[in-house]
This record gives C-alpha cells, structure tokens and sequence, in this order.
C-alpha cells in the first residue's frame, strides 16, 4: 500500500475544531457533521478540517496528546520498553503530520512536538527493524504487531511477508524428506522464540 | 520460487544447471553425454554432468538409471562456511539461484541438512535484504544478493522510498532537528552540566 493510501484512511479520524463562521449541518457519506456555529468547537473529520484551516475558516484544536509533557512520557516508555508501546492514536504520524503542516501556528510548541514526534517515529521504527531481523533469526514461525501503527505495518509490508512466505516455501520443498515429528519441534520452537521479539 | 511453474523463466534456468551424476547402468550409444568418452556406449559408473531436468527424469525412473549427487555448492566445506556466517558469502558468484537449485538438490540428500542449511542460511541472510533496502549505497549492498533476494530487497526498496517521499512531503517535513541529529554532542552537553 502506498503512504498515501494509509494517509487517506488516516484523515477520517475525527479532530476537534472552533469554525469562524455559521452553517446548517452537512452531510457526507460518513457522517453528517454541524451545524457550524462560529466560535463553537466541534468534531469534523480531519480532512475536512484540512480543508477548512487551508481556506482560513477555521481554527483547529489539537488533539490531547499533541502535548510536550505527553510526548516527553511516550518517548521515554518507549525508549524504556523492549516492545512496543501503545500510541495515543492509530494514525499519529499522519495526523502530526497533516495538522503540524497545515495548521502548525496552532498549535504551541509546534517546533518542539515535532522534533519529538520524528524521535518517537525513529525510535520505534529501528525497533520494528531490529525485531524483524530477531523474528527472522528466532524461526519466523509468526509476530505479534501489537500496538504498531497502520503506516509503520505497511513499511515492513512486502519484505517481512515475503521473506516469510520463501521460508515457508523452502522449509515446504527441501524438507519433503524429513519427518513429520521434526517440523513439528520446529514451528513450536520459533513460536515461542518469536513472541517475545515483537 | 512461487514460479516455479513449467514456463517459468527462472524455474527453467534453474532446472538447466549442470549436476554431477553418476550412471548406475551401460548405456548403448549415448557415449556423446560423456564428452572425454571414446566409445560409442556409456559405462556403467561414469561421473558425468547433466542438467538437473535430464537428472530428474532420468533418476525417477524404475530403477533409477542415475544416481544424483550433490553439487559442490551443497557440500560439506561449503555448508560449513554458510552454516558459520551466511552473510559473508557472495551469493551472486556462488549460485544466483541458490535456494531455488537446493531445494530440488535437497531430495537427493540422505541425511537431509542441505535442508537445514538453506532455511539457516535464508534466516541469517535476511538481516542483508533488511540493510540492502535502506542503504544508500546499493550497489554494494546488493552485490552479493542472490537473483530472489535482490528481487524481495528491490519491492522492499521501493516502499522504502515511497515512505520517504511521503515523511518529505508538504511545507512542514518532520525532520529530525539538528539537536537529534548531533546526537553525540547532545550527550557530551548533558555531561557537561552534571
């Protein structure tokens, strides 16, 4: 899947904004959201709220995590903890992304949220390599994704799968011979050698 | 591998390499297979190499005419080295269908470890493919990949890539302050206050 596409699923995450001018209710295919009243916050999608703060009709509210002290903690656990941790939202990286990019004066601390958010993005990104290459090593029987993100699943999309899909292939082909009672030791094996790594 | 279809390209390349065999009966008028043979029939107990396709049909008969034998590639003193570090090994100079060749050569091995080496050597080569698909200096981090291996790191290249687009894109790029980026130095400051 392209980085785009995860964006696009990305902006149908709800954001709160304050709109500066007054509208009936609008319908949309998923959901209907108003009525607009100018200095009332409100809950729109995010994509609509782009569009709105690219046309200059609204403020946005950024969300509660987009805060120095809650990344500060979410860095440390995660640079504490041997797996990964729990974001605060499925598509952090797109909504960091869209929102410190179009609408970054809204935000305080814009300069530093997103320094931060890049170190937690790095961070858990060598993580994801590191533990692919132990989940290779360890057996490559199955990993667990918890708590990764839909955009940090698709970078280690068409290699982890394939690779595990050939090994599978080869273990099919070269092992015909060999007995039933061995691949079964195997595969318990790299169960439980890989569900500590992920 | 998963093309390993009758017409398919790779799969005929790899059934065309040449194994060493040995006839297990005479042969009337087939002494042209041997080409250091003089005589017209081929003895019983000639080495010679032959395409794997040929080794197949000729092995799987009843009784087997050939017996098959490992390659080189899939001997001791080369399993040896792959067992001990795959990674050293080019792969593109030893065989470039390494994997896809072992697994028809593993049927013809009794005590089944060219089995085991190859899904060894697959494993431990994976941290390769990983490297070869961020590296900035591809060539040489795709040099000793073997022909399935720089297909599975060139894919995984080019989500690499479009990864990166997508992370550069727009007016506010999210990049890596330069604090974070002097790394080193940021570690020497917080020293120095203590």
């Amino acid at each position: 899947m392209d980085p785009y596409e995860v964006e696009f699923i990305g902006e149908n995450r709800i954001v709160s904004i304050i709109p500066n001018f007054t509208y009936d209710k609008i319908y949309l295919i998923c959901g209907e959201f108003g009525p607009f009243r100018a200095g009332l916050p409100m809950n729109v999608p995010l994509w609509l709220a782009m569009m709105l703060k690219q046309k200059q009709k609204c403020r946005i509210v950024p969300p509660d995590w987009m805060d120095l002290d809650v990344l500060e903690n979410i860095k440390e656990e995660e640079k504490r903890s041997r797996f990964f941790t729990k974001m605060p939202n499925e598509h952090y990286m797109v909504e960091a992304k869209l929102i410190l990019g179009a609408a970054s004066e809204d935000v305080p601390n814009a300069a530093e949220i997103k320094t931060i958010i890049k170190d937690i993005w790095d961070i858990r990104m060598s993580k994801l390599r590191t533990s692919m290459d132990a989940l290779m090593k360890s057996g490559g029987g199955y990993g667990r994704l918890d708590h990764l993100t839909m955009m940090e699943i698709n970078s280690a999309k068409p290699l982890l799968p394939s690779a595990m899909d050939y090994l599978l292939q080869i273990q099919m082909k070269a092992q015909k011979k060999v007995t039933q009672q061995s691949l079964l030791n195997t595969s318990t094996f790299s169960q439980s050698g890989s569900s500590q790594n992920t | 591998m998963e093309n390993s279809n009758y017409l398919s390209v790779t799969d005929i390349l790899v059934t065309n390499e040449k194994i060493p065999c040995k006839f297990l009966h005479d042969l009337p008028k087939m002494g042209f297979l041997d080409p250091s043979a003089a005589d017209n029939d081929l003895k019983a107990g000639t080495n010679v190499e032959i395409p794997l396709w040929l080794a197949e049909s000729l092995y799987s008969r009843r009784p087997p005419l050939v017996s098959v034998e490992l390659p080189k590639i899939y001997k001791d003193s080369y399993r040896e080295i792959l067992n001990a570090d795959a990674c050293t090994v080019d792969m593109h100079k030893l065989n470039q269908h390494f994997y896809e060749l072992g697994c028809y050569i593993a049927k013809h091995d009794i005590k089944g470890e060219v089995a085991n080496t190859l899904i060894n050597t697959f494993r431990q080569r994976f941290r390769m493919l990983l490297s070869a698909c961020v590296s900035t200096d591809s060539v040489g981090a795709i040099q000793p990949l073997s022909a399935s291996e720089r297909q599975q790191a060139a894919d995984a290249g080019s989500t690499e890539k479009a990864l990166a687009t997508w992370l550069q894109r727009g007016d506010s790029v999210l990049t890596t302050a330069n604090m974070v980026a002097n790394h080193r130095k940021r570690k020497r400051a917080e020293m120095e206050m203590f």
